[in-house]
């Protein structure tokens, strides 16, 4: 197998916005090629249009140095093209293996569908992800019972169904954890080593680092760079992917050296619900508190259930007061906020505009008849502040690129200026530019005296930002991590269940 | 949360669970009131009633599964239920009757070609499609026959309404075979294709699956399925009368979503909705055995509709409470 695949020029354009205005890229058998970009820069536009799924505007495409045209996602996929997407192309009504065989299914006779073949293949690709699932993963499971990361591994397992020449990762580790990264790495350098050739899509730039071999680079529809990894570092990469010298400092803000003094605003004791089992923990006013672990250890119920959104048991201690609250809007009124991981399902209404989700939680403030001029006010005043880049208020929240949708969902939060803030993976799919943007938002929050629980599935921006973090693992408090013990080794460590950590 | 994922497991692998509940309750209603419904004469007499919404709300099964809906079958019922009583007539003769009941299948297919090229095609929203080319079809039908009359010869009439092969009813065996074909069709690629359209579309698209033309074919085979319901409630008949068809459309789609199809697409199965219509044709039974006002019959249908799709709020809201 040799194959090689190159992006000449490519144009695309939705509607007025031009997604795409150059697009360059080549890959060959044999090779990761590593396509780099901040949100918005054009990445996922570029798969979907070598993957056929979007049709061009201009350019060309050239497979094996011919010119091909896709018009639909069968043309790319009859020429050995095949993408993770990073929305999920699966359909949650039907099974892992429905999904995975869908539009091939092999034939029995009269056209009926040879289901015993199905599922023995079905089980074949689900045993190269074996030791890495959380679930009793079956072909006949329905995808609506999977947790996201099975959900991403069967998305997986679907493109590498194909036998694919050419397979591209579009965010494919955004939702999955380490030991699940792990296991996709050996097998991508597997396909490779078979002369596949992939194309990794990612923001996370150690994955880059550990994975590429080659690197390409989008600013603004346009590539802007490529070479070699391993004559590349990160300084440069990032450089190359934000353009201004003076975003260097993305991931780290200086840490609060000075002891917190202060009181404890959280205090939860015995908490148990669905997913947790006997948590206890406090947490001071003004304190950032990350949330650490594999993913689905927990992590979401334990703030669900401080947010009052599902059952539990168990004392938590709000401001030295009891509180036990059965809906959401009793946190709020409290001064808790929640900032869903899923902007897209549980934060925005897309179609409206950017005013009206940030005013949404606070229009009681504005009384009756609304006071829209004020309102207005408050939300130029909190977009300056998050540095929110867009059109103008009145332009509808999709019109933003995800690191600034996740603006908003934050914004709104603050307009009710809340006490106690819950982030759960806020992160998740958000450029480099707006995180470092994000990290500043956070130390600031924290000391105006807000305190901050932060769950996040990037280990090093917990390492970066938290002054203690708790690992959760298979729904208990595994442990707690803070001054010399706060690195790399001893979180991943602890994620995996282990206790050996140097000094505890 | 729990008992969320097990009332979507009972309702994504057991589509019929609700219908069959339901129809066993309306049965031993039923038994009560009208004692000698298990007799074979009574049982040949209410499926060759039930049949022509049987037929109907397979047809709107095939539509609701790709996530639309199509409110102008009763219209094509009409339609083809004029075209058999105004062309063939009381006096014409057998062959006459087979050509048109043709004539009837294919116009029905068209008339589902129609709704399905503006939906899938020019992609109009389905209800808004249907509910004006119902209007389009029923009024078609009214200019075919302005006033009830017409009627096809009673040989034909003779066939449906007294054929009892091996002793049981002929609408009995028309369902084994419709039951059959769906079955069939569910194992092949089209059967996977009608759920993942209903599913999701984008992904259906994504994953090389043809989108335009299986929403296209599921309202041809809603228009067929139609036409086949015309054809029945014109041989239960026997004459012709434009209206026929106005209350048919609701109770297709009360039928279908008892049996367990989701308005928003992509779960439920052909069995269920057979039941439905069996249980709504029982209760009409109930209704009129027991002398109630036949108000009450949309009423009960209606409410059906509310209750079948608050159930699974409710029991959630149950969940949430604990």
């Amino acid at each position: 197998m040799n194959v090689s695949l190159s992006a000449r020029n490519i144009v695309k354009h939705y509607g007025g916005v031009v997604a795409l205005s150059d697009g360059n890229l080549d890959v060959k058998s044999g090779e990761v090629l590593a396509l780099i970009g901040a949100n918005g820069s054009g990445k996922s536009t570029l798969s979907k249009v070598i993957n056929g799924v979007v049709v061009l505007d201009g350019g060309q495409l050239l497979l094996n140095e011919k010119i091909v045209h896709f018009s639909s996602p069968q043309a790319a996929k009859d020429l050995g093209i095949s993408i993770v997407f990073q929305e999920l192309s699966l359909i949650p009504q039907m099974t892992v293996a429905e999904n995975i065989w869908l539009a091939r299914e092999p034939i029995i006779t009269a056209g009926v569908i040879d289901k015993k073949l199905v599922d023995m293949k079905t089980m074949e690709l689900i045993s190269l992800f074996d030791g890495t699932y959380h679930t009793d993963l079956r072909p006949n499971t329905p995808v609506s019972d999977l947790p996201p990361d099975e959900r991403q591994i069967v998305e997986i397992l679907k493109a590498i169904s194909f036998d694919p020449e050419v397979l591209i990762l579009d965010e494919a580790t955004a939702s999955l954890d380490s030991r699940q990264v792990r296991r996709l790495f050996e097998l991508v350098k597997q396909w490779k080593e078979a002369g596949k050739a992939i194309i990794f899509v990612s923001h996370r730039m150690e994955e880059i680092f550990q994975i590429g071999d080659r690197y390409t680079v989008l600013r603004n529809g346009k590539t802007v760079g490529s070479g070699d990894i391993q004559d590349i570092n990160e300084n440069d990469l990032v450089k190359l992917m934000i353009a201004e010298d003076s975003l260097l400092t993305f991931i780290r803000k200086e840490k609060n050296d000075r002891e917190n003094q202060q009181p404890i605003f959280l205090e939860i004791n015995h908490l148990r619900a669905n997913n947790l089992k006997e948590i206890s923990f406090n947490v001071k006013r003004g304190e950032l508190l990350g949330i650490g672990g594999l993913q689905g250890q927990g992590q979401r119920d334990l703030l669900l259930s401080i947010f009052g959104d599902i059952p539990f048991k168990g004392d938590i201690k709000l401001n030295g007061e009891m509180v036990k609250f059965r809906h959401p809007r009793q946190a709020m009124k409290k001064g808790v906020a929640l900032v869903p991981g899923d902007r897209a399902k549980e934060g925005l209404l897309y179609i409206r505009s950017i005013l009206e989700n940030l005013i949404l939680p606070s229009w009681k403030k504005y009384g009756f008849p609304l006071n829209i001029k004020k309102s207005i006010t408050d939300a130029e005043q909190i977009a300056r502040n998050l540095k929110l880049i867009m059109a103008g208020l009145q332009e509808p929240v999709s019109s933003l690129s995800g690191g600034n949708a996740q603006k908003v969902v934050i914004g709104k939060w603050l307009l009710q200026s809340p006490q106690l803030l819950l982030l759960d993976d806020p992160t998740k799919g958000v450029d480099v530019g707006t995180k470092g943007e994000f990290y500043t938002l956070l130390s600031n929050l924290c000391d105006e005296g807000k305190t901050i629980l932060f769950y996040s599935s990037d280990d090093e921006e917990l390492l970066g930002l938290c002054d203690r973090i708790i690992v959760l693992h298979d729904g208990k408090l595994h442990i707690e991590l803070s001054g010399d013990n706060l690195n790399k080794e001893s979180l991943i460590r602890a994620s995996l269940g282990g206790t050996h950590i140097g000094g505890v | 949360m729990i008992k969320r994922i097990s009332w979507n497991l009972l309702i994504t692998r057991y589509p019929a669970f609700f219908s069959t509940i339901l129809l066993i309750v309306v049965l031993i209603v039923n038994a009560i009131v009208q004692p000698n419904i298990f007799k074979l004469d009574t049982l040949n007499g209410n499926m060759r009633i039930f049949l022509p919404l049987i037929l109907l709300a397979v047809g709107q099964t095939f539509v609701m599964i790709c996530g639309g809906i199509d409110i102008s079958v009763g219209g094509i019922v009409s339609i083809i239920n004029t075209i058999l009583a105004t062309q063939v007539g009381l006096n014409g003769s057998i062959e006459q009757m087979w050509k048109f009941v043709l004539i009837s299948l294919l116009a029905g297919m068209l008339a589902g070609a129609i709704n399905g090229f503006f939906i899938a095609i020019l992609r109009l929203q389905p209800i808004i499609t249907t509910y004006a080319t119902g209007f389009i079809y029923a009024g078609f039908a009214l200019f075919l026959l302005p006033n009830p009359g017409g009627g096809i010869p009673r040989v034909a009439a003779d066939i449906y309404r007294t054929t009892t092969p091996l002793g049981l009813p002929l609408a009995f065996f028309v369902i084994i075979v419709v039951l059959l074909i769906w079955w069939y069709l569910r194992s092949t690629r089209y059967g996977r294709f009608l759920y993942a359209v209903g599913g999701n579309k984008e992904s259906a698209y994504q994953s090389a699956v043809p989108v335009t033309w299986v929403i296209l074919s599921t309202y041809v085979i809603s228009g067929l399925m139609a036409a086949f319901a015309g054809i029945a409630i014109t041989l239960l008949s026997g004459s012709g009368n434009a209206e026929i068809g106005n209350t048919m459309t609701l109770s297709s789609i009360t039928a279908v979503v008892i049996g367990g199809t989701a308005f928003s697409g992509g779960i439920g199965g052909v069995a269920g909705p057979i039941l439905g219509s069996i249980t709504l044709g029982l209760i009409q039974n109930v209704i009129s055995f027991a002398q109630i006002n036949t108000w009450w019959e949309t009423l009960v249908k209606a409410l059906i509709i509310v209750v079948a799709l608050a159930a699974p709020g409710v029991i959630n809201l149950f969940g949430r409470r604990k």
